[in-house]
């Protein structure tokens, strides 16, 4: 009983510090996630690594955003950092804010900030077998989702164990160990019943009422990241962040998913940032598309602008690294040397070693983001006018 | 020999009839009468690779194209069929006659990359430990002459002798793939199975390997079978290409004219469902694609694609394809590949 009295004491405070005091003018209309300056070091004993770099971004409403780049250019780390499953230490933010609708999420204390994380920020991973629980039966799960969402939306206690869990599963469970409750198999109510029927078939499962009833690995992998994806919007996020969602999925099952996801983004009211290795996948389903090199945002672009002509050389040489047509044709130019190592302190643009456009201002200053077009960003001193 | 087959001067390898089963292990129930079941992994598939080209296997995952790469290197050894290499007979169907088969010669003119370079070294062996190795067993050479092999498989491959010296985990995923190549090319093989020898990697080192497997190609006469589930990268590598689903070959036929000509439906849906780099063009979000994979245990009767395809009609649901010509060079295993669009 105690700990309940102390969540309301929090939630009391949790109240004054989200009402919009710090910034609301500044945001525009439509805006949904606002990230300013943001660092995060990645600390250890022998050194730091500094996997984000003064980040700016900003995500509006009922878009699909790309974020894309190679492995170890911080784009999973920027995810976890808005949805805040960053694992604090190792990582550390260094300085920023990740604002969401006005609130500074980086201020608040955990306990405040898990009411965002699954109603207001969802997120669905790359392998959905380890995501997804595999002694509960699907149905169960989304049903589990459900509840979260219902449970803040009453805003009452967020304990998963307490009485809405008894109340939705029809069992008596005082003192649960557990996180998750205990039920008997097929204990969901009519009523939740249906609700996680109506999910399924929003992610265009068509046999909907066996699905409900399978565990996790009767699903094949296209089938198990649709039920990810019904477990994340079955709590109605604003912000659904994916990462790597079909990675694992073989091409005709990723256009089937990445085609649903396009769909949902105004069936269900979301925007989605799709963290994504592949450019031609961001081409093909993004709004806007944001290149990452080691920690930096190097270009964010409107997707049709960025494909006509890319201003950054990254985002240039990454294009050229795509085999389109037959080696008789054109022969691939691959980017010479490798990532520059992060954890050393470094001084200038961080691809510079590898630029041919390289020029002497670019060992000297990092570039800032600024807006070379209408809608199109880019750090680079060819386009800051500063270069000569 | 039973069959009669067609061996040409070009060829350096032609498998036919190549069949793969996997029995299923029945539980411990006693009174279980059921006949045993199978996993049709490779069934009833022919390819020919001419020497000095590049013959691509695609196909999503659980289509048997790793199952088809590992029975003709008789890692696992087909059920049935034959294999001819390099003008020899490895494998002859009936009755496990590949036990003759020298190994040691085999080897040393088939070699194996395998998908991830993680599994495929030895994270306790250095780099030219790693690469002499299969030098060791294959070739019957003084040591001097194998330190000199395995530095020159190093800067084939565009390592320095620097790397020689280091463990697995120095190295970056696209150097570790590089070893990989070069631990296949050391014994001089003709004819080299890339398994995925990209997948792991990320683009810009993806394009590095890919011009460096070309490269290589020339430089070494080599003949490669491309183990791939990626448009793009049989299509650049490719001269042949192989399309397989559920076990069975469904098309094949020179790269281009099957990229630009597809013939068979599931041909068609893997070609407009990979991605492309171009906003413009978003193939990806018009494309309606129907269902998922079939069990190889028990497939669809007759055509194995057709509870997918648009286009299904009578015949497809009741007789199995067979592979036919339907333009020069380009076979199709479709009952109505010159109707369909």
């Amino acid at each position: 009983m105690q700990k309940e009295d102390e969540n309301l004491i929090l939630e009391e405070e949790f109240d004054r510090s989200v009402s919009p005091t710090s910034s609301p003018s500044q945001s525009k209309e439509n805006e949904l996630l606002r990230i300013s300056n943001l660092s995060i070091v990645y600390e250890s004993k022998h050194a730091n690594l500094l996997a984000l770099d003064n980040i700016d971004l900003e995500i509006g409403q009922n878009r699909l955003i790309a974020v894309v780049g190679e492995s170890g250019c911080g784009k999973s780390t920027l995810a976890l950092s808005i949805i805040g499953l960053l694992a604090m230490p190792p990582a550390k933010i260094m300085n920023g804010k990740i604002e969401y609708k006005s609130i500074n999420l980086t201020a608040l204390k955990e306990k405040d900030r898990r009411k965002f994380r699954g109603t207001e920020i969802a997120m669905i991973f790359q392998e959905p077998l380890t995501s997804l629980n595999p002694v509960y039966k699907v149905g169960d799960q989304i049903a589990e989702a459900i509840a979260v969402r219902e449970e803040r939306k009453n805003d009452r206690s967020m304990d998963l164990e307490s009485e809405v869990m008894q109340r939705t599963y029809k069992v008596n469970a005082p003192d649960m160990p557990s996180r998750l409750p205990r039920f008997k198999p097929g204990g969901l109510t009519k009523l939740l019943r249906d609700e996680v029927l109506q999910v399924l078939k929003q992610v265009r499962i068509a046999d909907a009422e066996q699905v409900i009833d399978r565990y996790p690995f009767e699903l094949s992998g296209g089938m198990r990241q649709r039920v990810m994806i019904a477990m994340a919007l079955a709590q109605k996020p604003a912000l659904l962040i994916a990462d790597e969602p079909t990675t694992a999925l073989d091409v005709t099952t990723q256009a089937q998913v990445l085609r649903l996801m396009k769909e949902l983004i105004d069936e269900v009211n979301t925007s989605i940032l799709l963290i994504t290795h592949d450019l031609a996948v961001a081409s093909q389903v993004a709004d806007r598309v944001i290149v990452m090199y080691a920690g930096d945002i190097v270009e964010d672009s409107d997707v049709y602008d960025l494909f006509r002509e890319p201003l950054h050389p990254y985002s240039k040489g990454l294009l050229s690294c795509i085999p389109v047509g037959s080696k008789d044709k054109a022969k691939l130019k691959p980017i010479p040397g490798s990532v520059p190592d992060l954890s050393k302190p470094f001084v200038g643009c961080k691809y510079a070693s590898r630029c041919p456009f390289a020029m002497e201002i670019c060992s000297k200053r990092s570039p800032r983001l600024v807006e070379a077009r209408p809608n199109h960003r880019v750090a680079c001193f060819l386009y800051s006018g500063e270069s000569r | 020999m039973t069959e009669t087959v067609e061996v040409r001067d070009e060829d350096i390898l032609v498998a036919s009839h190549l069949k793969k089963y996997y029995r299923i292990r029945r539980g411990f129930n006693p009174f279980d009468r059921s006949k045993p079941k199978f996993v049709r992994a490779v069934e009833d598939v022919s390819i020919t690779v001419p020497k000095g080209k590049t013959v691509a296997i695609l196909g999503e995952s659980g289509c048997g194209k790793t199952t088809l790469a590992r029975a003709i290197t008789l890692l696992s050894p087909p059920t049935s069929g034959h294999i001819f290499f390099n003008g020899r007979v490895i494998f002859d169907g009936e009755g496990g006659k590949f036990r003759n088969v020298n190994y040691k010669e085999l080897y040393r003119d088939l070699q194996m990359v395998f998908q991830d370079p993680d599994s495929s070294l030895d994270p306790r062996l250095k780099v030219k430990d790693i690469i002499a190795e299969p030098c060791k067993g294959l070739l019957d050479i003084e040591k001097e002459a194998i330190d000199a092999i395995v530095m020159e498989s190093l800067k084939a491959v565009g390592l320095s002798q620097e790397h020689a010296y280091r463990l697995p985990t120095h190295l970056s995923g696209g150097q570790k793939q590089r070893v990989a190549i070069a631990r296949a090319i050391a014994p001089q093989p003709r004819l080299v199975i890339l398994d995925e020898p990209t997948s792991a990697l990320d683009a810009s080192v993806q394009a590095q390997i890919l011009n460096l497997l070309l490269s290589l190609q020339t430089n070494y006469n080599l003949t490669y079978i491309l183990i791939t589930h990626n448009i793009s990268v049989a299509e650049y590598l490719s001269d042949f290409l192989v399309v397989m689903y559920a076990g069975s070959v469904v098309e094949q036929g020179p790269t281009a004219s099957v990229i630009a000509n597809p013939r068979h439906p599931y041909t068609k849906t893997l070609i407009a469902s990979a991605p492309i780099p171009n906003p413009l063009k978003r193939t990806l979000l018009t494309t309606e694609i129907i269902g998922e994979v079939p069990s190889v245990i028990n497939p669809p009767s007759g055509c194995k694609f057709n509870p997918r395809c648009s286009y299904a009609e009578q015949i497809c649901r009741e007789k199995i394809p067979e592979l036919r010509e339907i333009s020069p060079g380009q076979f199709a295993a479709c009952h109505l590949a010159e109707k369909i669009p």
